[in-house]
This record gives structure tokens, C-alpha cells and sequence, in this order.
């Protein structure tokens, strides 16, 4: 995934796309797998971007994303992934919770 | 111990018969108490396995299956828009005729010899029929499970003769419910499944109560459910019916959100409350109408939870497996997002509320993994604790009735 590429004024966001996964599942292993030092780089990025970017993502319907812009919206996804870990435990995973790993996720709709 | 506890304005003083003693905790390792919970409460009661946005075209199944109950529950929508449960059982040798947990069919052959079943459970054709001897396939379709619809849940019972109706069931507590947009918010849905090594009422206790939530989910809510004013994150108001129980949450509404929660919280609906009238949703949401309202826990009698709140809502249903083994399954609902704002907010809320349960999680484990010991004896249960009290009560009742003696003491 990480060759596809962003809408051109997101440019700026291109080195991390390694972060636009397509599932709940790997947004969460990507965040587990990340050192914190990994989760603050990518977060500082995203999030004085994450308003502009969607503003911009309003212009599409939800289902037919370019890819592109389907792109950017997996990043703001990972941004929400990855913020309980730089906003409220200040390590990749839950200050002292269950595996993470054990929760099957599944979405309908 | 404390002055609250021994006034008469606590919860425990409006529901007496409840007592304040403490709790046995041989009853969350005893294996034969749990053989009576399946066979008393488990194998007689309504248990919700679904919503019907699950199968929502004539054809649409899915599987629940239900040690507790000993069975395969296949619930299905057949042509005429019914809903339908049967036994997910072939009637020529047993074996299951469904074997994905989902799944959309004009009709259910077994895998075995291939007897076909209709989406009505009628047995439309046997392979080799004029082999058999005497065979009436008018009498052979799958076992029907007693099934209802109450808001868009789908309930079953396995008593072949349920001694009440679903809606006598849920009584007044699901009259009361009736009118949230239970079918606008359960267009889409998010969830996760594991199993847990406790007892399923130790996973059921700890999602009972909110004296927790200012220790254990210090890190993760601070401030969202707990201020100055109500530092221990009281509930404000309590109702208990004969079998279900609801409990209404305090939210600080001061709450300062995170860098990415304030993003979130300008597209939409969180799990943190927003401005909202106290007095819009039906009776049973915010019963007591109080303004600094979050939302709602309602616990269906024995294993399923709706906890309610303005725009999302939540369920856990949690499936003993065995005496130390429960299947915990959460879901929450969301109405469809239709843009990129919306989808972000409510990943933004997912994540968060998969965080805190996680932080609920740890707790189980370390908790039943202990039990055995037989080091404690007696737990003992704070005024707010009342729903996991009455739980136990309601657990103890039940067998009671049912065995005509006292299953544990
Ligand atoms: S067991 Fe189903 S056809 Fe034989
Ligand atoms: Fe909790």
C-alpha cells in the first residue's frame, strides 16, 4: 500500500503511509509492533493535518472513495488508533490491560 | 462501615429485601452451581443472540452456538420475512447443517448425506428417500427454538415450553425502553469476541457497577464520568425490576477532550456526553431526567447488556462456556456513516471505549485465577455495588424456586 499515493496537497503525508491499513485488526497490530517513539512521529504529523484532511474528504460519498482520498481517510482512522496511546497511557498499549491481541474485531455496516 | 451505608437514603435502604451481607464466592467456582444456573436459568430464560440488521433479506442466517444451553442455535429469515430459530441440527444423524457462523441460502443442506432443509425448517428432499423405511419427512424438519423480536433484538428460548412470553419477560423494563431509535443507530456495528478464562459472573460483575471507573479507568476516562462533585462516580438513579436492572450514569460535562477527542467531538456523537435534552428520549433513558446524565447501563436478566446513550448505544453478552470460562462478546452500534468525518468519529469512539474495556478485561483473569484459592471466603459489596448484589439475588432465587432448597450456603 505504501507506494499508492495521497491526494497531491497531502503530499506531505506520503512517509507515513505504511499507516493506511484497512482494518481495525491491523491498525491495532501496526500500533502494538510501533515503538512510541514511532507513535509520536506519525501522531505529530497527522494531527495538525487531520482537520484539513477531512474537510477535504467531505467532498466524496463514504462508499465511493477515490483511492487516494480512501487513502488519507485510513490515516485519520490510524490517528484515531494510535491517540488512547499518546493521550492517555504513554505507551503503545493499555497500561495494564487484557491482550488487545485476544479481541476478535468484526464490522457490519 | 462508612455513615452512607447505614441511612436510609441509600439504594440498598429502597430495596431491602436484598439484604447487605456479604457475597459467598464459592458460587463463582462451584460446579455444581453452575450445572443449576444452566439448567434453571440458562435452559429457561430468553437470551438475546442477535439484532435483526444481522439477516436482514429472506435466506440471511447466522449461528449462535450456546454451550450453556448444550446447542448450535441457527437463527434465520426465511421467505416471509419471519424470523425463525431452530436447533442447527440435522435430523437424519445430527450433524449441523449450518456450519458457517453466517451466511445467505435458498435452503440448508446437510453436509453429511445431504437431507436439504426449506428457510421455514421443513425437510424439502432426502437423497435415496425410498431406502428408508417408513420415513414421514412431514414430521423430520429441524427442531423449532422458541424465538422473538423485542426492538430489533432477536431472543431465543431453548424450554420447548417457555413459562412466559418475551414480553412479560422484559416486563416494564422493556416497555420503557420503547421508542429510543434502537433501528436509526444499529445500521452499523463494530465488535469483538474473545473468551475469557472466569467465571461468567465475574465477567458480568465487573461491568455492573461504576465504583470502579475513577480507579481502574483513572487513566483512560480521566474526568469523563468523575468531577470535584462526584469524585467516585455515583449513579444517579437506579430502577430494579423483577429480573433487570438499569443504572444512569453521571458525566462531568466539563470535561476538557484530548487533542484527537476534540476533533472528534466536533463531527458528532461520542461516548462522552454533549449538550442534550434531558427530556427528549423515552421514560426509559435518563429515567430520573437528570441534566449531568452520560447514559444509561441496562443489564437483561441473566447475561445481556444494552447500555444506552444519546446517538450510540452498546451491548455485551457474555456466554458461560464452563465454570471457569465465559465467551464475552461486545458490540457497538453506530447509525451508518455516510462521510469521512463521521466514520473518523466513531473509530475515534471505538477505539477509546475498546481501550477502556480492556482496562475492565485485565481484571477477570486475575481475579477468577485467584477464587480457587479458597483464600476469601465473602466479598463484600459498597451501597453502589446494588446491581451486582441484585444479580446474585436474582441467580440464588431462581434455583432456589427451582430445587426447592437452598443451592448454596
Ligand atoms: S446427518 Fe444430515 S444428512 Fe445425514
Ligand atoms: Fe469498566
Amino acid at each position: 500500500m505504501s507506494d499508492a499515493t495521497l491526494p497531491a496537497s497531502f503530499s506531505d503525508l506520503q512517509p507515513w503511509t505504511s499507516w493506511a491499513l484497512a482494518t481495525e485488526r491491523e491498525r491495532s497490530d501496526k500500533r502494538q509492533a510501533s515503538s512510541m517513539e514511532e507513535i509520536l512521529v506519525f501522531y505529530n504529523a497527522l494531527l495538525p493535518r487531520a482537520e484539513a484532511a477531512l474537510e477535504y474528504l467531505e467532498q466524496y460519498p463514504l462508499e465511493r472513495m477515490p483511492a487516494d482520498a480512501n487513502m488519507l481517510l485510513l490515516l485519520t482512522l490510524s490517528l484515531a488508533e494510535v491517540a488512547p496511546a499518546v493521550e492517555l497511557f504513554g505507551q503503545p498499549g493499555v497500561v495494564d490491560g487484557y491482550d488487545v491481541r485476544r479481541f476478535q474485531p468484526e464490522r457490519r455496516g | 462501615m462508612d455513615g452512607s451505608s447505614s441511612n436510609d437514603t441509600t439504594w440498598h435502604s429502597k430495596h431491602p429485601h436484598l439484604g447487605t451481607g456479604p457475597l459467598p464466592t464459592n458460587v463463582f467456582t462451584c460446579e455444581n452451581q453452575f450445572q443449576l444456573e444452566r439448567e434453571h436459568i440458562f435452559k429457561k430464560l430468553w437470551l438475546n443472540v442477535g439484532r435483526v440488521e444481522q439477516i436482514p433479506e429472506p435466506g440471511n442466517y447466522f449461528v449462535q452456538d450456546i454451550a450453556m444451553c448444550q446447542t448450535s442455535i441457527l437463527v434465520v429469515r426465511g421467505k416471509d420475512g419471519e424470523v425463525r430459530a431452530f436447533h442447527n441440527m440435522c435430523s437424519h444423524r445430527g450433524n449441523k447443517v449450518a456450519w458457517d457462523k453466517h451466511g445467505s441460502c435458498k435452503a440448508f443442506t446437510c453436509k453429511f448425506h445431504g437431507w436439504t432443509y426449506g428457510l421455514d425448517g421443513t425437510l424439502r428432499s432426502v437423497p435415496d428417500e425410498k431406502n428408508f423405511f417408513d420415513l414421514d419427512t412431514s414430521k423430520l424438519g429441524l427442531t423449532l427454538v422458541a424465538c422473538d423480536v423485542w426492538e430489533g433484538f432477536i431472543f431465543i428460548n431453548v424450554d420447548p415450553q417457555p413459562a412466559e412470553d418475551l414480553t412479560s419477560f422484559l416486563g416494564e423494563f422493556g416497555t420503557r425502553l420503547h421508542g429510543y431509535p434502537f433501528a436509526d443507530i444499529s445500521t452499523s456495528s463494530a465488535s469483538w469476541t474473545t473468551e475469557v478464562n472466569a467465571n461468567w459472573k465475574v465477567v458480568k460483575d465487573a461491568f455492573l457497577e461504576t465504583y470502579h471507573v475513577a480507579f481502574l479507568h483513572g487513566r483512560s476516562l480521566p474526568d469523563s464520568f468523575t468531577s470535584q462533585s462526584n469524585p467516585h462516580n455515583q449513579i444517579l438513579d437506579l430502577r430494579l425490576y423483577p429480573y433487570h436492572g438499569t443504572i444512569s450514569l453521571y458525566g462531568n460535562a466539563d470535561v476538557k477532550p484530548s487533542p484527537v477527542g476534540s476533533i472528534a467531538f466536533r463531527h458528532g456523537a461520542s461516548l462522552i456526553r454533549q449538550n442534550f435534552d434531558p427530556n427528549a428520549p423515552p421514560p426509559g433513558v435518563n429515567p430520573g431526567r437528570h441534566e449531568d446524565w452520560t447514559l444509561d447501563l441496562n443489564t437483561v436478566f441473566p447475561s445481556f447488556f444494552i447500555d444506552v446513550s444519546e446517538g450510540s448505544y452498546f451491548t455485551h453478552n457474555f456466554w458461560p462456556v464452563a465454570v471457569d470460562r465465559t465467551i464475552w462478546h461486545s458490540t457497538q452500534y453506530f447509525p451508518k456513516a455516510q462521510t469521512a468525518s463521521q466514520r473518523f468519529t466513531q473509530e475515534y469512539g471505538h477505539v477509546l471505549f475498546r481501550d477502556i474495556i480492556l482496562e475492565d478485561g485485565r481484571t477477570l483473569e486475575e481475579t477468577h485465577s485467584m477464587l480457587a484459592s479458597g483464600a476469601k471466603k465473602e466479598f463484600y459489596l459498597q451501597d453502589e455495588e446494588i446491581l451486582v448484589r441484585h444479580s446474585h439475588h436474582v441467580i440464588q432465587q431462581m434455583i432456589e424456586r427451582a430445587t426447592g432448597t437452598h443451592a448454596h450456603v
